[in-house]
């Protein structure tokens, strides 16, 4: 178990490292020269000598490999640089914008969990009867609508329609539900499938033919055989999908108006400003690698088999 | 009409949906400047967020142009994009995958190491970034999109050749003294696009999402080129008065996905590249016999 964590860490860190190269390199190997840039933002391109000022200060005349290390050691106390665009500190509100895809995420995850839960037991309970061809149509439809026009269409249904909820903004939980449904609607559909198609697998293996010879119920079966069974493949398959809510957050965050990460990596994106770039792009990265490590080791706890393969 | 069988018999295998949707999109797709009723960008200011009328059949947009035309139109362009990214994309994984699969060792480590980062971050970030640091234009998005792409080829690829390069004629090749050029042009890369090819198929689904969602951020396709993303996010400000233009290129995207995904997850059932097992071996024999009887008939 320790052996397992510790080793787990290890590669996490190494990961960390090679997404932090990645980030690095991005943005050294973009054309253009930064000072100049930072130069003509503050208004004082044309004054002699002030670009070299500007590559001393921001430490762009230092070697390569020093850059880098004084690079890292910025940005692993929160210090990301200067915006190209704004000429402000990139990390200024970037601990509310996490805050804002944080509750994104967390409740889109909450919301899609529970959705294909429902769905994927509905077609294992009457499996190849209606609601399994129903659930498998929502699946089918839920993966293959684009992010956007579900966000356009929850617009049109929830606010312009029926008013029932704000179509932008962030403040307060009901302006929280669409944005909440639509990054929900794609995991839940490929999750209902996982769900759908785990437990009809764990519904033909031995331990639960032995549980049905003992004269257990089909719900008992389902919920205390075939679930627990197919948890950490669960935890898996939920774990990929968090890591891409923050993909469907770039294009959810600006349709809502909410200034997250999602925004402002779009925003930087669409202003070439590196600085921003490369700080979403780390945070989006250490994100997936933290994701992966909390996934794998929900599935060291749920899965028993794991567990002792370890120990 | 007898030799054409065997293909629909092939083509019956897969669902009906996907076929009659892939089929039209692919037909609207490339016929379109010739099917499009009206020019797509002609503008009429007077005639603007009309209803459908015999003129216009699904009416006209905040600026009069004619929806049916640029749906028609777009179709195209999504086709053009995403066969461009698909190709792009399929060149490189398909050389990373048989290069890794060829030599196993460290270059497949190595290789391997790197689709593995490829796959773990979302498509549309990778490409994002490319655009963010490259610009935007036509080129870089899909350039962008084949960056964020070729892992995917690149896995299946490399498990393909490896397959390929564990069966005896390549043993046998090697024994006779074949140079590795022959085996690798002659009998490995071969046998390993076809199998690539049907995959890249089902990802074109998820391809054509992502092209129409860069449009729809205003980093892909620009206007006034029609696309169904960048039709959309256009019609976006007029979702109170005029929900249709929103609508309708939302549905003609989604349709198309559905039907590429529903051909995916056909193949990802039905169609695993394993070692031919012995039932697979004589439907091959009949099949082939079949060919030699057509033969003598001629």
């Amino acid at each position: 178990m320790i052996h397992f964590i510790s080793k787990r860490l290890k590669h996490s860190l190494v990961l960390l490292f090679l997404a932090s190269v990645v980030c690095f390199t991005l943005v050294v190997s973009a054309p253009g020269n930064v000072a100049v840039l930072i130069a003509e933002l503050r208004g004082a391109v044309a004054v002699p000598g002030y670009v070299a000022q500007v590559e001393e200060e921001i430490g762009l005349n230092k070697p390569l490999l020093m850059r880098y290390v004084d690079w890292l050691g910025d940005a692993v106390t929160g210090d990301f640089g200067i915006s190209y665009r704004t000429g402000q500190a990139v990390s200024a509100d970037l601990p509310h914008r996490m805050m804002v895809t944080g509750t994104l995420i967390a409740g889109s995850a909450v919301i899609a969990t529970l959705l294909s839960l429902l769905l994927g037991f509905l077609g294992a309970f009457w499996p190849y009867k209606l609601p399994d061809r129903v659930s498998r149509g929502l699946a089918l439809i839920g993966a293959s609508t684009p992010t956007f026009f579900v966000g356009a269409l929850m617009i049109y249904g929830f606010s312009v329609t029926f008013q029932l909820f704000p179509s932008f903004g962030f403040n307060g939980p009901a302006s929280w539900v669409l944005p909440w449904l639509t990054v929900a609607v794609l995991p839940a559909a490929v999750l209902s499938r996982v769900v759908r198609v785990g437990l009809e697998e764990a519904m033909t293996s031995p331990y639960v033919l032995t549980a049905k010879s003992k004269g257990l119920g089909r719900t008992a079966i389902l919920f205390r055989e075939a679930l627990p069974n197919i948890t950490p493949v669960f935890i898996n398959a939920l774990g990929t999908q968090v890591g891409l809510m923050t993909a469907t957050g770039i294009i959810v965050e600006p349709l809502f108006a909410w200034q997250g990460v999602g925004d402002y990596f779009l925003a930087g994106v669409r202003f070439r400003d590196f600085m921003v770039v490369q700080a979403c792009l780390l945070i989006f990265l250490t994100f997936f690698i933290v994701v992966n490590l909390i996934v794998d080791l929900a599935v060291l706890m749920t899965d028993p088999r794991i567990r002792r393969q370890w120990s | 009409m007898n030799k054409l069988k065997p293909l629909f018999a092939r083509l019956n295998k897969f669902p009906r949906v996907a076929l009659v949707v892939i089929g039209l999109f692919v037909a609207l797709g490339t016929f379109a400047p010739w099917l499009a009723p009206q020019d797509p960008s002609a503008q009429n200011l007077l005639q603007g967020s009309l209803g459908p009328s015999v003129a216009h059949w699904l009416g006209t947009d905040h600026l009069g142009r004619d929806t049916l035309s640029r749906l028609i139109i777009a179709a195209n362009t999504s086709l053009v994009s995403v066969g461009s990214v698909l190709i792009i994309a399929m060149t490189i994984g398909i050389l990373m995958g048989t290069i890794a699969g060829y030599h196993r060792g460290w270059v497949d480590d190595l290789l391997m190491r790197v689709v593995d980062v490829g796959l773990s971050i979302p498509s549309l970030i990778t490409a994002l970034a490319v655009i963010g640091i490259v610009g935007p234009g036509y080129w870089t998005m899909v350039l962008a999109l084949a960056l964020a792409w070729w892992p995917m080829s690149g896995r299946i690829s490399r498990a393909v050749a490896v397959s390929i390069m564990s069966k005896p004629h390549i043993e046998a090749l090697r024994v006779l003294g074949a140079s590795p050029w022959r085996i690798y042009f002659g009998h490995l890369l071969p046998g390993t696009i076809g199998a690539v090819m049907v995959y890249a198929t089902a990802d074109a689904g998820t391809a054509a999402l992502a092209v129409a969602t860069l449009s729809f951020l205003g980093l892909g396709i620009q206007p006034p080129t029609p696309e169904w993303g960048q039709m959309l996010v256009d019609a976006l400000p007029y979702l109170e008065s005029d929900p249709r233009q929103v609508i309708l290129p939302g549905l003609a995207l989604t349709a198309a996905v559905i039907g590429f995904n529903t051909l995916g997850e056909a193949i990802a059932l039905n169609r695993i590249p394993k070692p031919l097992t012995r039932r697979m071996l004589a439907m091959r024999r009949i099949e082939v016999a079949g060919w030699a009887k057509e033969n003598s008939d001629a």
